[in-house]
This record gives C-alpha cells, sequence and structure tokens, in this order.
C-alpha cells in the first residue's frame, strides 16, 4: 500500500467536477484508491462519498492505494490533485 | 373529521370547493406504502429501470451537446451527474433498502437522499455544501421516472374538483398542471409574487400560499374551502360554512358574467382617452384565454417557457412556430415578444448545467446578460422571431437592460440576425419595433439613451420594486417588504412614464402592477396609456379603465408622487380611487 499527503490548493477545494475526475481517473486502475480527510474515508469509486469529504482550499487529503498497480495510480493522482483542478478545462 | 381553518398568503383570489390532492413532486411528498414480499423483486426491477432510463437521458443530452458546440462546462456538469447516478450511494443502497423495509421504491430512494443530504448539510464550506443540489437533482429526475407510472399518484375523481396541496412548486411544475385543470393551489412555502402565484393568477384559481404546514395537516381526499381573497383555508368544513361559500361563489360567478359582456367594448376614459389594454402570455396555448378576454394586443410573450420542462434547447423551426401561431392569432395586434427571461427563479432544467454558483442570482447572469453571454442561442432567438414578423405584428422586447453597451450589442445582435436571413431569402418585417424592459433603477434614473435608440418601453414592476428595495420577493421572510407603493416605487414610475410620454415613446407596465384594480387611477394619472397584465385581469381592469378620467386624476396623483408618508399616501389613493 501506498499512502501520500496532499495540500488541495485549488479556490473551490474538491469541488463536483475535481471529484468526477478523481472518480474518473481510479477507474484506470485496477487497484483500490481511497482518500481520507480528517475522520472521514472515501472510496474514489463513489463521486458522493469523495464530495462528502469536503476538502475545501487548504484541506489536507491522505490519498491511500493499494493493489497491483498502486504506484502508478500513486503518481496519477498526485499529479491530478496537484495540477489537474485548475481550469475548468473539457474532459 | 374536524374541521379547522389554515391562513397563508392568498395569492390569487377566488373561491374554490374541492378535494384534496397531495402532491408528490419533491422528495418531502412521496407517498409511503408497503410491498407485498412476492413484489419486492418487481419493485427493484421497477427501480434499477428508473435508473436506466435516466442515465439513457443523461447520455442523450450529452450527446445533443457534443454534436453542438455548447462549452465544454455544461458537458462536465452532465458527467458529474451520470457519475453521481451511477454511484452505489444512489442506485445500489435504494434496493437494499426495498429489499429490508418492503417499501415502495420512491421510497426508498428518498430515504436515500435524505441520509445523503443531511450529510452535505453538516460541510462547513458553503460551496462545498451546496453540491448537494447535485445530488437533489439526479435523484429527482429518478424520482419523477418513477412517477411516471401510473398507479403511483393519487388519481382525482373526474367529477369533483381538485386541489393541489403541496410543499412547494417551481414554475415548470405549474405549467406541468396546466393541462390538468385544478380548482386551487395550496402550498406550504412560497410568496405573493413567487412564479407559482403569478402562474396561478393566470390560470385563473385560487391560491393560497406560505401555509407552512397544509401538506402535514390535509390528508388526501378531505374538503377543503379556498378563499384566495381573505388568505384562508377551511378544511372539512361543516355544512352551514358549506353553503354560505357555495352563495359566495356564486356571486363571484355572476360578477364575472357580466364582466364577460365588456370583452368587445373599447377601453376608453370617462374623457375619451383611449387605453390599450394587452395581454401577458406564457405559451402559445393562453392565446384563447388572451382572445377571450378582449386583450387588444400581447405586451408580454415570456418567451423562456418554452425552454421550461424539456431535456433539449427549443430549436429555431420550434421557435418560429410557436411565435408564428401567436402572431397569426393576433390578426395584426402586436404581439411583443420579450427574449428570454432565464436565471434568477427561472431555472430551465435543460439548462441546469450552466446554472453556476451564482452568489446571487438576481444579480448574476440572467435575460439579456445570459443572452449577450451565449451570442449563438441568443441569435436563434432573435431569427425565430424575426421569421414570425412576417406574420403578424411582432415586436422584440429585451429584459434587463441596464446600461447602452448592452443595449448597443443587443441593437447588432438584432441586425446580424437580420443580414444572416436576408442573406438566405427569408422574408421579415425589416422594421420590427425593439423595445427594452425598464426594471433596473438605473434604467429609469438614465432613461434618456433608451428613448433615443429604442421603440418603445415597458416597465417591469416586480422586478423594478425588487431592484429598488432590495427585496427578493420569492422570500416568505422579507415578502411584506415588497411594497409597490413605497414612495420610491410612485416617483420612479412617474419619471419613467413622464419622460416616455415628453419623447413620444410609447411606454407600458406589464409588471403585477397593471393588473391591480386599486392601481389602474395612479397609472392612469401619471399618463399610462398601455397596460399589461394576465389575461384574467383584463375585463376588470377594463371596467375601472371606463370609470376613470384620465387627465382629471393628474393634480391628485402629483400630491401623492410627493408624498413620503406611506400612510397619507395611502389616503391620497383611497381619495383617487373614491
Amino acid at each position: 500500500m501506498e499512502i501520500q499527503e496532499i495540500e488541495i490548493t485549488h479556490r473551490l477545494g474538491l469541488h463536483a467536477r475535481a471529484c468526477a475526475r478523481i472518480v474518473a481517473l481510479a477507474q484506470h486502475f485496477r487497484c483500490n484508491v481511497a482518500l481520507v480527510c480528517g475522520r472521514r474515508r472515501a472510496s474514489a469509486s463513489s463521486i458522493v462519498s469523495v464530495m462528502l469529504l469536503a476538502v475545501g482550499m487548504g484541506g489536507l487529503v491522505r490519498v491511500e492505494t493499494d493493489g497491483p498497480d498502486e504506484s502508478a495510480a500513486m503518481a496519477a493522482m498526485v499529479r491530478l490533485l496537484t495540477q489537474g483542478l485548475g481550469a475548468p478545462t473539457p474532459a | 373529521m374536524v374541521s379547522f381553518a389554515l391562513h397563508g398568503v392568498g395569492v390569487s383570489s377566488g373561491i374554490a370547493i374541492g378535494r384534496a390532492q397531495l402532491v408528490s413532486h419533491a422528495t418531502l411528498e412521496v407517498a409511503h406504502y408497503t410491498i407485498p414480499a412476492r413484489q419486492v423483486g418487481a419493485e427493484i426491477e421497477r427501480f434499477t429501470l428508473a435508473v436506466k432510463e435516466v442515465q439513457r437521458e443523461l447520455e442523450g443530452l450529452h450527446s445533443a451537446l457534443t454534436s453542438g458546440d455548447a462549452p465544454g462546462e455544461f458537458g462536465a456538469f452532465l458527467d458529474v451527474h451520470w457519475m453521481i447516478l451511477n454511484d452505489a450511494t444512489l442506485c445500489e443502497t435504494p434496493k437494499k433498502i426495498i429489499a429490508e423495509q418492503h417499501c415502495n421504491a420512491e421510497w426508498a430512494l428518498t430515504q436515500q437522499m435524505s441520509v445523503l443530504v443531511e450529510q452535505f448539510e453538516q460541510i462547513e464550506d458553503a460551496y462545498l455544501r451546496e453540491r448537494k443540489a447535485d445530488v437533489v437533482q439526479v435523484g429527482e429526475r429518478v424520482l419523477k421516472r418513477l412517477m411516471g407510472r401510473p398507479g403511483t399518484l393519487p388519481v382525482a375523481k373526474a367529477e369533483e374538483q381538485t386541489i393541489l396541496v403541496a410543499h412547494d412548486l417551481s414554475p415548470a411544475d405549474v405549467i406541468q398542471f396546466k393541462h390538468h385543470h385544478y380548482g386551487a393551489f395550496l402550498t406550504d412555502l412560497g410568496g405573493v409574487t413567487s412564479h407559482t402565484a403569478i402562474v396561478a393568477r393566470s390560470l385563473n384559481v385560487p391560491a393560497v400560499v406560505a401555509t407552512h404546514n397544509a401538506r402535514q395537516l390535509i390528508r388526501d381526499g378531505e374538503l377543503l374551502i379556498v378563499d384566495g381573497g381573505n388568505h384562508v383555508v377551511i378544511v372539512n368544513p361543516d355544512r352551514a360554512v358549506l353553503a354560505e361559500y357555495r352563495l359566495k361563489q356564486d356571486e363571484i360567478d355572476l360578477a364575472r358574467q357580466k364582466l364577460k359582456r365588456l370583452r368587445t367594448k373599447p377601453a376608453e376614459t370617462l374623457d375619451g382617452v383611449r387605453i390599450e389594454l394587452y395581454a401577458n402570455i406564457e405559451l402559445p396555448d393562453d392565446l384563447a384565454q388572451a382572445v377571450d378576454n378582449g386583450a387588444s394586443g400581447i405586451g408580454l410573450f415570456r418567451s423562456e417557457f418554452l425552454f421550461l420542462n424539456r431535456d433539449a434547447l427549443p430549436t429555431e423551426d420550434e421557435q418560429f412556430e410557436a411565435y408564428r401561431v401567436v402572431a397569426a392569432g393576433m390578426k395584426g395586434k402586436p404581439v411583443t415578444i420579450r427574449t428570454f427571461d432565464l436565471g434568477a427563479d427561472k431555472q430551465a432544467e435543460s439548462l441546469e448545467g450552466l446554472s453556476r454558483v451564482a452568489p446571487n442570482p438576481a444579480l448574476g447572469l440572467r435575460a439579456v446578460r445570459f443572452c449577450l453571454a451565449e451570442p449563438r442561442l441568443f441569435l436563434t432567438q432573435l431569427r425565430a422571431i424575426l421569421r414570425a414578423s412576417h406574420y403578424g405584428n411582432v415586436q422584440i422586447l429585451i429584459p434587463m437592460l441596464a446600461s447602452v453597451s448592452e443595449i448597443d450589442q443587443t441593437l447588432a445582435m438584432i441586425a446580424r440576425a437580420k443580414e444572416s436571413l436576408r442573406e438566405q431569402g427569408v422574408p421579415f418585417n425589416s422594421n420590427v419595433p425593439v423595445g427594452g424592459m425598464i426594471e433596473i433603477p438605473a434604467a429609469v434614473l438614465a432613461m434618456g439613451a433608451f428613448l433615443k435608440k429604442l421603440d418603445f418601453l415597458s416597465i417591469g414592476t416586480n422586478d423594478l420594486i425588487q431592484y429598488t428595495l432590495a427585496v427578493d420577493r420569492a422570500d416568505e421572510a422579507v415578502s411584506h417588504l415588497y411594497d409597490p407603493l413605497h414612495p420610491a416605487i410612485v416617483r420612479l414610475l412617474a419619471l419613467a412614464i413622464g419622460q416616455a410620454a415628453k419623447a413620444k415613446i410609447p411606454i407600458a407596465v406589464c409588471g403585477e402592477m397593471a393588473g391591480e384594480v386599486l392601481l389602474t387611477r395612479l397609472l392612469l394619472g401619471m399618463g399610462l396609456k398601455h397596460f399589461s397584465m394576465h389575461p384574467a385581469h383584463l375585463l376588470g381592469i377594463k371596467q375601472r379603465v371606463l370609470q376613470s378620467e384620465f387627465a382629471a386624476a393628474r393634480p391628485l396623483v402629483e400630491r401623492i408622487r410627493r408624498t413620503d408618508e406611506p400612510y397619507k399616501l395611502l389616503a391620497l389613493i383611497d381619495r383617487l380611487n373614491a
């Protein structure tokens, strides 16, 4: 299992479209991806759970990947959370 | 059965006697019933099917979008909705609830939605908390699918009048109810100028809103008397009360019959000034009611209603057909088509992706601002209106104008639409009059440009009051502050009408005030000659005009205009109406 903590710097935090992108990205990997914020924990396969994490700007998210391709998943997730949430570019 | 009375705000007068029908629309209002064990499988199947249908609905919307050139943001929102729909919390958990509790699918879904909404409510960040709206919207789509099946709604007996009792109704709901001929509307929420109220008035049915808990206290099928004029609802009336109300109802009917005789009589004041009484309409179907009530034109065709209750945007041809029917139906009398006034309280479902997070929708991207930001959508509508201008006396009315640059941009768009039609050899009236709504105080205070650049003006009093007094007309907590007779409103109206008269530019009032008999003489005294209102009010106002002087009211209205004290102002208006 890999674990990494990331600060969300987007002005709106993990907004709805960001959550959608997280879920879409997690689907590309076979491993389990989970996000933890404070005492709340969400599977990255459920957009509603990720939305309910309610990570605002400056919030810390712990990403956990667990499974065969956990390293690749972690790298992709970190890239998305640190750089990919900015402009609302069309998918 | 205990007889009791409920008090609310009567937003549409008249009396209706009939049986209550509790409406299941929003999550709050879903019926709960138990399913026999052997039908649990079928109920789960029914739920799965509804989810699949909504899935297809969303996918259909998405492909309709990608074939056009809609903004990527819109598609992204649909993606979010699609994902929420496919989230186990929404599409799997309700199945478990059905299996465990043997309840109907609607109830299972509603319960799960409220669990999720409650979790969202606990989020501190206001922006993220509001994302519960996405979950609710998706859930409601599924609910609508589920409830679209026969047998889930209580069926009304045809021979009795039915009174709709709901927690709240959106304009989109009420439009659907147009075809059901309800005797009255009753809601827990709402205010005098909410769209529900406006539509109830236009349907000419009594309505009492803001009853707080009518939905909980009234049971399906109970006998109700709704007295809109007295703001009261009587549940299970005893025989004496019922007899008295039947008598009142007959009297009202009789008075209405008398008014009908005024239909073809021209509206002229006692001193011989011709007054134009136009109708406000929402859909081409409303035309018949306008003609029946002797409208001398259409003063406001709220074209945004073509947008409500549909999955895709209306095409140019569809719009053209709607406008053409009205233009031709009025046989040469003016037909004023207002371009889309979307935003604020009217959200087209087909555009919900565009309803970005607006911190203050009434002050946000709505009406002409929205149209100028979506030039393709605007151009499509302008072309459709221009094409219809070939078939009748069409005028274009632009809502929410505040500044010269907006007027210039709009006129440039109209010129572009004309150019493209000319190139294609499509016939239209090249001199179609273009007017502007006066509904922002800025427009009254700097009206010079409006008078120079536009052919006519129309005062939307509802928004003018909202923006001048900073009162949200749909917010029950402050709706008592919404005052059409605030001295500031009286002065703005007098100023607008006076300036237009001086410049010889026709000006109308098309807000609620135009249909209020007690204000007719005030407006006449300001010099107003064009009134536009719900067809239901036309004959009552005509009767009033026939009994009023145009010029003689002037000095008294001038005093009213200078009055600061509300009670003095009201006393003077009483004198005017005496």
